[in-house]
């Protein structure tokens, strides 16, 4: 009997897997896509309102506002958040606020992704004292409280949108560098690495087409993670005026300025926290449910 | 050595530190103890052994990935212990490895075609247009049509396909020695036999040498022409396949023969308590002097005070055993000719053992 | 001397009566893909004391049935059918009666020892462990018990090693401690799915002669399942085949291996490597792969693969009828008899 050139069938043999098709399990996998859904949809409509709309819908100023429009409550004609002491829109500058909450934090989790999953990678692949010597390096950022270093950063440059993303990459940095190591690590040992080794395969190749794309998952969600705790840590930056300098509008400068005012207007302080507060859990549902979703342990 | 040999291993050894949770050194394991054997041209060779045995990283140490701590490792007459990486990259172009597990061997974000073309890529052989040719050539060699599967990932394959799929990357720089660290292992049966096959067709069509690997005593025997049997990092007993086989000459392999459960119901359970007894031994600390002896029922005291040298008994049939069995198969064996293959270095226990094991 | 410990030798009635009877078994698993019919249908009997062979490749349905007389499947599965242990019926039982039919009625052997054993507690600890769940005995009662179980099962130095964790016993051992725990509270049915596939060939034939000699001294009987059909022809009495989800043929081991009906039985032995072969003979090989069985195929669903298939196999699936005493196949074209199983 001889063998046939290829294989009869293509499909292979499903094996169901533990768990799957219980009763609830219909359910849970419509949750686990709302898990993803709903903060996803929640970020594209903020990320749309902070950036979009005001280009196409007058908004009014952020600052500056009239004199004659201090202190309005909320839902008033033309402002629909109300205004500050200063008269300026509450809900522009929420919107413009955001704007710098979304760009601090995409520029942060960019630096610390490109930076410090390149120093994870390679410390793993090459190991030895490489690896010895530059997780040493980052443990000590890494000792630090997060706050207690990124203020102490962000204050010694000055207040300004740059420095504080400057400051907020002395945390990000090794962070990613800890989870870039670890997905590395894992993979190093695996066959395929030296099976991509035993074919010729220069290290750096293997490191970016190899181990790269199979730390992706990993990397990804730790991304939005870590967008969720940087949106916060700007927020106590700007709130603690180490950060976005007034009168420019920033979700933590509001509240540090409403704080004044809490017993009397609380909606100053209260509609930007809101506002941080959702962001933040949206990012972190969305990486949550992502890493669910992909199986990331 | 003779001028048809194509990989002469000597004195090999690898050791592996464990480190305890501190990290401090907790002891040394001597998984591959002094080793030498010849492997010649077009021949296969079969090393089988069970857990503990050394087997697969008896494969890696040829491979040198990682190196052995000591020995040589002659491929060609060039020793790969000693090269430096751009002489071990051009001298692996002709020693290639088929893994145990085909679905971790396999990159699984890369497709079929470009995990079959990259050792073309890294040796940088032919232009774009060539190398995609030799893929489809490859693919078919291996029994997988081009077309279909090139774009294919390995989640979308069976066991027996990646296999198939990490054969055509081995074959890729037409090499003359394939190292299989248990290939058919994670296979069903009737696909192991596939796969075999597949094995056996390519050995004739393109001349290989094949190192093959296996616990499985019968499907080694299905295609070697001489076979090794390890045990805990020695080497027990090495010769032609026949000779292994109808005359086995080290207890160790009697056992293991007379384990294999034979599908003739009319042979009925093979006695297997008077070949074999207790259990294996913890390879950090190894029985002194023959390290079978624990469960030998033919141990004396010699066994315990020397280690045994592999002495030739036979055409071509050498065993390390103080008290081997005779041909006919029973009682004590006088050597017929005591011609020593290789000097071994004296087996002490752990040189300096530094780098990790992996 | 107290034998408490294993199942009494189970008296034998005038008119024998099977210990496990299942009855058109058929176990479906809704994924997120849609069904998977994983047994389609399948019947066997389980004498007291007789050593039964499942034999199957990965996706034959050999463990989800081994799971179905358990009653271990998950949540997931539909059963329907019928299995009865002494008559008592299993399909459709809650999930408290269920506990005190396993491992007093019929217990399991998985195939890694590493998984079925807690290596945070001792071994001695979990095989009293299990005594206790079925037998109304105090603590000092059931360490006398898990110490008597280890020396059955050959473990050397039971009284010291009942204080050693699983890690520091070879693989060998932990099989033997899984086959006690098992064994504790003498159940009349031993499962081994797969027990003895991951260990060393050596030790394999140390653990099942372990279990022969069980059964023998307790009148245990033992289903094994697994896909080595060199295994079945050294220790069962019995071997069933499976393919697809179905039984494909059933003998005694004997006769099954003096002359192979089913093409697919024949098959899996040809694929076997032979010791007394001669080497570099290719095997006989069939191609292609086992079906999917997310749908039940139209006739025989070994047609598309068989060589001495014809076209009635391809329109209508075969029955698995009972043509010779004791032996059973499902195919239109059987092998006859002259067949030798020497492919």
């Amino acid at each position: 009997m001889s063998v046939p050139a290829a294989d009869v069938l293509a499909t292979t043999v499903p094996v169901p897997a533990a768990g799957a098709g219980e009763p609830g399990a219909r359910r849970r996998g419509a949750l686990r896509s709302a898990e993803i859904a709903i903060p996803g949809a929640l970020l594209i409509l903020l990320l749309f309102f902070c950036f979009i709309w005001p280009l196409v819908y007058p908004v009014p100023k952020p600052v500056f506002g009239a004199l004659q429009t201090t202190d309005l409550p909320l839902f008033s004609s033309g402002h629909i958040f109300g205004t500050d002491i200063v008269g300026n829109d509450i809900m522009s500058r929420i919107l413009y606020g955001g704007r710098v909450s979304f760009e601090v934090a995409a520029a942060v989790q960019a630096i610390g992704l490109a930076a410090g999953g390149l120093l994870g990678l390679v410390a793993a692949y090459f190991g030895g004292w490489l690896d010895a010597v530059l997780m040493r390096i980052l443990d000590v950022f890494i000792a630090f409280p997060s706050l207690v270093l990124v203020l102490a950063i962000a204050d010694g440059l000055g207040p300004s949108e740059w420095h504080v993303i400057i400051a907020l990459s002395a945390f990000s940095i090794p962070a990613f560098a800890r989870v870039s190591r670890a997905a590395a690590l894992t993979l190093r040992d695996r066959p395929f690495i030296v099976a991509a080794r035993l074919s010729g395969t220069p290290w750096w190749r293997i490191m970016f087409t190899h181990l790269v794309p199979n730390m992706a998952p990993q990397l990804l969600t730790f991304t939005l993670l870590g967008a969720s705790i940087t949106i916060i840590l700007e927020g106590a930056l700007d709130f603690l005026n180490a950060g976005i300098p007034a009168p420019g509008a920033s979700w933590g400068n509001m509240i540090a300025s409403g704080q004044q005012y809490l017993s009397v207007y609380p909606m100053l302080v209260v509609v930007p926290s809101v506002f941080l507060l959702l962001t933040s859990i949206c990012l972190n549902l969305l990486g949550d449910g992502l890493r669910a979703r992909w199986g990331v342990r | 050595m003779g001028s048809d040999v194509l990989l002469a291993v000597r004195n090999l050894v690898q050791e592996f530190v464990l480190r305890d949770f501190g990290g401090a050194k907790g002891g040394v394991l001597q998984a591959v103890s002094d080793v030498s054997f010849d492997l010649h041209v077009g021949e296969t060779l079969g090393i089988v052994g069970e857990t503990g045995s050394g087997k697969s990283t008896l494969a890696r140490s040829v491979i040198q990935a990682p190196p052995p701590k000591h020995g040589q490792v002659l491929f060609q007459g060039e020793d790969l212990v000693r090269l430096k990486h751009g002489a071990l990259k051009a001298a692996r172009r002709n020693l290639q490895m088929v893994f145990q597990d085909p679905f971790t061997s396999l990159d699984p974000r890369w497709t079929v075609a470009s995990l079959v073309e990259e050792p073309l890529v890294a040796y940088g052989e032919g232009s774009r247009e060539q190398r995609r040719e030799r893929v489809s050539e490859l693919l078919d060699l291996v029994g997988l049509d081009p077309v279909r599967y090139g774009g294919r990932h390995t989640r979308e394959l069976s066991g027996g396909q990646c296999q198939r799929v990490a054969v055509a990357r081995a074959l890729a720089l037409a090499p003359k020695l394939i190292l299989c660290d248990e290939p058919v292992s994670s296979l069903d049966v009737l696909v192991q036999a596939q796969v075999l096959n597949l094995f056996e067709r390519l050995r004739e069509e393109l001349g290989l040498s094949y190192l093959f690997i296996a616990h499985d005593l019968a499907l080694v025997k299905q295609v070697s022409d001489r076979v090794a049997v390890m045990y805990l990092g020695k080497l027990c007993e090495i010769g032609p396949v026949r000779s292994i086989y109808t005359g086995p000459l080290h207890p160790y392999t009697l056992a293991l023969l007379n384990s294999i459960p034979s599908p003739d119901p009319t042979v009925g359970r093979r006695d297997t308590a008077s070949v074999i007894s207790g259990e294996l031994p913890s390879p950090l600390d190894p029985p002194s002097g023959c390290r079978f002896r624990t469960r030998c029922p033919r141990a004396a005291d010699l066994c315990a005070a020397e280690v045994p040298e592999l002495r030739q008994l036979g055409d071509g049939h050498l065993v390390a055993c103080h008290f081997p069995l005779s041909a006919a198969g029973d009682g004590l064996a006088q050597p017929a000719a005591t011609t020593q293959v290789a000097t071994p270095a004296a087996v002490t226990s752990v040189a300096a053992a530094g780098a990790d094991g992996s | 001397m107290t034998t408490t410990v294993h199942a009494a030798m189970p008296e034998v009635p005038l008119r024998p009566s099977p210990l496990l009877e299942a009855s058109d078994l058929h176990v479906t698993f809704r994924t997120r893909g849609g069904e998977v019919y994983a047994v389609q249908g399948i019947s066997f009997t389980v004498e007291p004391g007789q050593t039964l062979a499942i034999i199957g490749e990965s996706g034959s349905g050999k463990t989800v049935s081994a799971q179905a007389v358990m009653g271990i499947l998950p949540r997931a599965a539909r059963v329907s059918g019928s299995i009865k242990f002494k008559g008592d019926e299993v399909v459709g039982r809650s999930e408290r009666e269920l506990r005190d039919y396993r491992g007093r009625c019929v217990a399991m052997v998985f195939q890694n020892p590493e998984r079925s054993l807690n290596p945070t507690m001792r071994i001695g600890t979990q095989i009293a462990e299990a005594v206790q769940t079925h037998l109304p005995v105090d603590k000092q009662e059931a360490h006398k018990r898990a110490v008597e179980l280890m020396r059955m099962v050959r473990l050397p130095a039971p009284e010291r090693r009942f204080y050693e964790y699983p890690h520091q016993l070879s693989g060998g051992m932990r099989q033997r401690v899984v086959i006690a725990i098992a064994l504790a509270c003498g159940p009349s049915v031993l499962i081994a799915d797969e027990a003895t596939t991951a260990l060393d060939v050596t030790t394999q034939a140390q653990i099942m002669d372990l279990l022969m000699d069980i059964q023998e001294q307790t009148g245990t009987a033992l289903l094994m399942i697994s896909h080595d059909l060199g295994l079945a022809a050294s220790y069962a009495e019995e071997v069933i085949v499976m393919y697809a989800g179905k039984v494909v043929e059933r003998a005694p081991t004997k006769e099954l291996f003096a002359g192979v009906r089913m093409p697919y039985t024949q098959a899996l032995l040809d694929a076997i490597p032979r010791i007394e072969a001669e080497p570099h003979v290719l095997l006989p090989v069939v191609g292609g792969r086992p079906p999917d069985l997310s749908s039940i195929p139209v006739g025989c669903p070994f047609a598309p693969r068989c060589p001495a298939v014809q076209q009635d196999c391809r329109e209508q699936a075969p029955p698995l009828k009972q043509y010779e005493p004791g032996r059973w196949w499902a195919c239109w074209h059987p092998y006859k008899k002259e067949h030798s199983s020497d492919g």
